[in-house]
């Protein structure tokens, strides 16, 4: 099946601390680092979605106008979208059904921020954006509480030890050591005694289980194919996408483990025409280790169980029968709040593209790439390939 | 800092007059007789408005927890370790709670337990403890 839509760009800067810089101008470094690599002229664009601007004292959600105002772009589609680390597939999707309904031609789809540290007042702001505030938030909740009920759940149900989920973490760091732009590159290799050792900060997670806190952001360009075609060495086009939001609080649902990812993936490869087995790169959501382990089996990479065993086997690390996080991990490459799931589809777009680098998975010719926004309940999953 | 308490509105008022009155009451739609977790407007299966509720056991099971070691913001710093839970009412109806009057390490996913209530500031919140023999 011809997909009639490409991503043509994807830049990102590295993910780190930059305590002097506010959210726009994170922003504005993005900006600054695309047209540079980019080098279009503002009339090639006509489109442009964001995630929300500020932060967690207020978020900026007209910060579409001052980027338009800024590039000095005509727009036929701008808005300020927010499906938490859904937001990235979900902005990319958006434009690719415009310009498939012949609305626009290029869209850059940007994000931006700064996750700050729980402890400073951040952890409750966050947690109540998610949850109940009178049958969820009363009890002590916070998004790594919340994550752990997950977690802990699935290796009850699905024979996970806390070794299966460091191994995770793990692999993570394999990666990381292999791409310069990781905030965990230069800390050399994580071992499964290395993660039980650190300090327990809700179970089943110890700290060196948890995606790191940072501050960054990226974009990509998504164009017609005629257009990708003609200014990108190699665009990638976009095969198949699946999007679900079977809830929004953590209570409030089914089955704890079989996640809207379930759905999103089965709607993803169905349009794709393809099946996990023909997946060659894999970006899973891993905002804690448990996550990757919970999708390989939602997504249908390996049966209910058996999601453990295939991670202990070196599968996902690099050089194994399925790469998954190649660009480090949320744990081991650093985590941008609001901007996380652009990391991974970036990451997923450089490999299609063949732009990986010092990652780059040879013949990576199918990448799929998970994100979700709150504890697994907005799902997209997107399938991008490198020829049409 | 006090830790957070609910915020009591029409909806939900039946809800914690039942937690006053020592009663875990479940939300139920009288047009598909269903009952179902948190409080309602409408009913989210069917989008009647002929809701009441139903007083619950007070019997569950954990259906999984998470000990909290790191308190997430200050009100909460006194009372690490903590057990975040969600319940499997009897009911099937599915609550998150706190899991209090154990030690921590002794929390089992299946775990049977009841319900009490505390008091936080004169509203009373659904507690769970494990069942005794």
């Amino acid at each position: 099946m011809r997909s009639p839509v490409t991503i043509a760009g994807a830049y990102e800067i590295p993910p780190r601390r930059y305590p002097e810089k506010s959210t726009l101008d994170l922003f504005r470094m993005v900006l600054k680092g695309a047209l540079a690599e980019w080098r279009l002229r503002p009339e090639d664009v006509d489109g442009l979605l964001t995630t929300t601007g500020g932060d967690i004292t207020g978020h900026d959600t007209y910060i579409h106008g001052r980027l338009i105002s800024e590039l000095g772009i005509k727009a036929a589609i701008a808005e300020t979208m927010n499906l938490g680390g859904g937001s990235h597939q979900a902005m990319v999707n958006r434009a690719a059904m415009a310009i498939a309904e012949g609305r626009a031609n290029a869209v850059i789809c940007i994000s931006a921020g700064k996750m700050m540290r729980p402890g400073v007042g951040a952890a409750e702001v966050m947690v109540r954006a998610i949850s109940d505030p009178s049958l969820e938030v009363p009890y002590g909740s916070w998004i790594a509480g919340l994550y752990g009920l997950v977690a802990n759940r699935f290796m009850y149900e699905r024979g996970a030890t806390a070794e299966d989920l460091a191994r995770v973490a793990v692999s993570a760091r394999k990666w990381a050591l292999l791409n310069p732009e990781a905030r965990q590159h230069n800390a050399g290799a994580l071992t499964i005694e290395d993660v039980l050792a650190s300090r327990m900060v809700v179970s089943p997670f110890h700290y060196l289980d948890c995606s790191l806190p940072s501050d960054g952001g990226g974009a990509v360009l998504v164009t017609r194919a005629d257009l990708g075609e003609k200014w990108a060495e190699r665009p990638a086009y976009i095969k198949g996408y699946g999007e679900y939001h079977p809830r929004g609080t953590l209570t409030d649902q089914g089955s704890l483990i079989d996640t809207g990812a379930m759905v999103s993936g089965a709607k993803a490869f169905a349009e794709a025409g393809l099946t996990p087995q023909d997946i060659d790169v894999a970006q899973l959501y891993d905002a804690f280790s448990s996550t990757p382990l919970l999708l390989l089996e939602n997504l249908g990479f390996c049966k209910p169980g058996g999601a453990a065993a295939f991670v202990r086997s070196g599968a996902i690390d690099p050089g194994g029968s399925l790469p998954v996080n190649c660009y480090g991990g949320l744990m081991s490459y650093g985590h941008t709040g609001e901007a996380s799931g652009m990391s991974l589809l970036v990451a997923a777009a450089r490999q299609a593209l063949g732009t990986a680098g010092p990652v780059q998975v040879d013949n990576a010719r199918n990448v799929l790439v998970h994100a979700y926004g709150g504890i697994m309940f907005y799902h997209t999953t997107m399938i991008l390939g490198d020829r049409p | 800092m006090n830790r957070p308490l609910p915020i009591l509105d029409d909806v939900n008022a039946p809800y914690y007059e039942g937690t006053k009155a020592g009663e875990l009451r479940l939300c139920h739609c009288k047009a598909c007789d269903e009952l179902f977790v948190f409080t309602h407007a409408w009913c989210p299966r069917c989008w009647s408005l002929e809701l009441d509720y139903k007083v619950a056991s007070g019997r569950g099971t954990i259906e999984t927890f998470s000990v909290i070691h790191q308190a997430p913001y200050e009100s909460w710093q006194e009372k690490v370790p903590y057990v975040l839970a969600l319940v499997m009412l009897d009911e099937g109806i599915r609550m998150m709670s706190n899991i209090v009057d154990c030690s921590p390490d002794d929390v089992r996913i299946g775990m049977p337990v009841t319900v009490g209530f505390e008091d936080r500031e004169g509203v009373m919140l659904p507690v769970f403890s494990p069942k005794s023999a």
